[in-house]
């Protein structure tokens, strides 16, 4: 598949600026997000790492025009302000530019991992003869080629969320959001899934976030940002390391 | 495949229900409208299978029975007159009571049970094969092979039995009913007659009917004799020109009567039925119900089974795919179901239909009366799946983030 985005290489992808988030528990107000900046370039992979209910799928749902922040700014590729477009130009705008991977893997029993990635890639109004072609590719690429024609209950964990990479994938998107990508998975598995996301970062020049708490993927990390309480307490860049350590023990 | 057609294939246990229910909503009114038609055919049989190629009514009458549909004597020779027309017969009728007639043994052994009965403290009948009344229609046919009265499906030998004096025919789903069986003599409106000849495929749950000789009818002293008659029989040459000479026919009456060919006039036939008020309370009342209930359970069942998948549409959602096109998912899924309900209430109809005919009781299907009921369940499916998309409000795709 082409590589589209990697001339974009090194320049900012996304940024925010005071992301305030609030929920309502009972009759007082949580502060999720407290005045939260961030940035992502190109080709990088941008870890988000703290402890549960430190806030960072909050900041995920708010960066990736899921979730609407009560303040703050939200610039996303040529989109300048996210969060003022209407509901139906942001969908459009997910549908264009963002991959998004969960921990659950979220795909429909009842279709094959080809038909996972096609159904998606027909919604972009992509023909069925190049969104097969395009379903096959990703699929390849993570690959997953021999098990196309499976059914998520025939395939494991591993093999699910690599189902569900190469639905982000196929879409060839400029930013790509991983929650947890892992953390359901074992470790040699999960070892495979983040490479992925680190060859989506260097090859093809996607700006990947992957919100974690598992400090073994800070080995493969352009870039990692610990959030704790709604505030950033650092953020550090890195050089990935050449030989990563295994997940696996 | 598409992802609807494809999640209702593979989760067929979970859309059960809502086939299920569409199966039977269809099968209410279907099994409803298919019983009312099929009596109503039981009272044409005679018509649908008669010689006739044309029929002439009364004006105005829509229906052989059920009406007005006579008319003037002196129609007959202005029918005649069309130079294509071969035969003018008026299609005779009456009624009256009718006993069957018990052997002395039988009347012995009946006696002897009620004694016994009595005896035992025990209610006396109940078993049937005693003696029977019913009121019954008498059609006519003229005894003669061929003639235009006959129907198509009368052997010579019915014909040469029927020509008998005072010999009936009873169709074999009225012997039961009737009390009796081929040969037996029995009484009717006082006189006897003799069961001559069985017919079958002449079904009619309402009220039996004997078919017996004009003469028969004659010496019974119930024949028309008057300045009005029953509605014509007419057999025409060719009878692939019946609608151009019912047309011609019609042309020549100028409003004194109407000509009907065969088939206009049993479509009448049914539809004047289903236009009865009784029936047609009857049938709306079901329809009415078989919307609720099939509403009702196929909107619960697809609420369920959206909701069992509402993190895959979540994620789709994430994806960037708009609400309106998961909306158009679900009423896919919906239009689905309710193809595979018109499949589902067919096979449970044809089921019935084999139920009935084993009981003897006749149901039709009109091809009309089934297009509208496939719609019918059709648009139940998609009503419930309108119904449904509320539950879509649930696929929020931040809480897949967590």
């Amino acid at each position: 598949m082409s590589n589209d985005h990697s001339h974009l290489r090194g320049q900012s992808a996304l940024s925010a600026q005071g992301l305030v988030k609030r929920f309502k528990t009972g009759r007082t107000f949580v502060e999720v997000l407290k005045g939260v900046d961030f940035d992502a370039k190109h080709g990088d992979v941008t870890m988000v790492m703290g402890p549960s209910g430190s806030g960072k799928s909050t900041l995920v749902a708010a960066l990736s025009g899921l979730l609407e922040p009560d303040e703050g700014n939200v610039s996303a590729l040529e989109a300048k302000d996210l969060w003022s477009l209407s509901k139906g130009k942001i969908d459009k705008f997910r549908l264009d530019h963002c991959g998004f991977i969960f921990q659950g893997f979220n795909l429909f029993p009842a279709l094959t991992a080809k038909q996972q990635v096609m159904t998606v890639l027909k919604y972009q109004n992509v023909g069925p003869g190049e969104a097969s072609r395009r379903a096959q590719a990703a699929l390849e690429s993570v690959g997953l080629g021999p098990r196309v024609n499976q059914r998520p209950s025939e395939l494991s964990g591993g093999e699910k969320q690599r189902v569900a990479i190469a639905r982000a994938l196929a879409k060839n998107p400029n930013l790509i959001f991983a929650d947890e990508p892992t953390s359901a998975l074992d470790g040699k598995s999960g070892e495979i899934v983040i490479k992925l996301l680190r060859a989506a970062a260097t090859e093809r020049g996607a700006a990947v976030i992957c919100v974690t708490h598992d400090p073994r993927l800070e080995a493969y990390a352009d870039r990692v940002i610990h959030i704790e309480d709604g505030r950033i307490l650092d953020d550090v860049r890195r050089t990935p390391d050449a030989n990563p350590a295994p997940l696996s023990h | 495949m598409s992802l609807a057609l494809a999640t209702l294939l593979y989760e067929w246990r979970r859309y059960m229900a809502a086939v299920v229910a569409l199966a039977f909503s269809g099968l209410l009114v279907l099994a409803q409208v298919g019983m009312f038609v099929g009596i109503g055919k039981g009272f044409t049989a005679q018509i649908d299978r008669a010689r006739a190629d044309i029929m002439v009514l009364g004006p105005g009458a829509k229906a052989l029975f059920g009406g007005p549909s006579g008319l003037p004597r002196r129609m007959i020779p202005l029918v005649y007159s069309h130079p294509e027309v071969t035969q003018v017969a008026p299609l005779d009728g009456s009624g009256g009571r009718f006993q069957n007639i018990l052997s002395p043994e039988e009347q012995a052994k009946i006696d002897a049970r009620t004694k016994a009965a009595a005896k035992g403290g025990r209610q006396a009948g109940g078993e049937g094969g005693g003696r029977k009344t019913e009121f019954v229609n008498v059609t006519v046919i003229d005894a003669i092979p061929g003639y235009v009265t006959v129907p198509t499906d009368y052997t010579q030998s019915m014909v040469e039995a029927l020509r008998q004096p005072y010999a009936v025919a009873v169709d074999q789903t009225a012997l039961k009913r009737l009390g009796v069986k081929k040969g037996d003599k029995a009484i009717y409106n006082g006189k006897t007659i003799t069961i001559a000849v069985v017919t079958t495929g002449y079904p009619n749950i309402i009220q039996p009917t004997l078919v017996m000789s004009r003469d028969t009818l004659r010496m019974l002293g119930e024949a028309d004799t008057g300045p009005r008659v029953a509605p014509l029989m007419v057999q025409i040459r060719d009878p692939a020109r019946a609608e151009i000479v019912a047309a011609q026919l019609n042309k020549k009456g100028d409003g004194k009567f109407r000509a009907w060919t065969r088939q206009e006039l049993a479509d009448a036939n049914s539809s004047a039925m289903l236009d009865d008020q009784i029936i047609g309370i009857m049938l709306g009342f079901s329809a009415f119900l078989g919307l609720l209930i099939g509403v009702a359970i196929t909107w619960q069942t697809l609420r369920g089974a959206i909701m069992a998948n509402i993190k895959e549409f979540a994620s789709l959602r994430a994806l960037g795919v708009s609400m309106g096109d998961l909306r158009n998912i679900v009423m896919e899924l919906s239009f689905w179901v309710g193809i595979v309900g018109v499949g589902a209430a067919g096979l449970l109809t044809w089921l019935v239909t084999l139920l009935a005919a084993a009981g003897g009781v006749p149901m039709y299907f009109p091809p009309s009366l089934i297009i509208i009921v496939a719609v019918f369940l059709v648009i139940i499916a998609m009503l419930s799946g309108f119904l449904s998309l509320g539950i879509l409000k649930n696929s929020q795709p931040a809480d897949l983030l967590r």
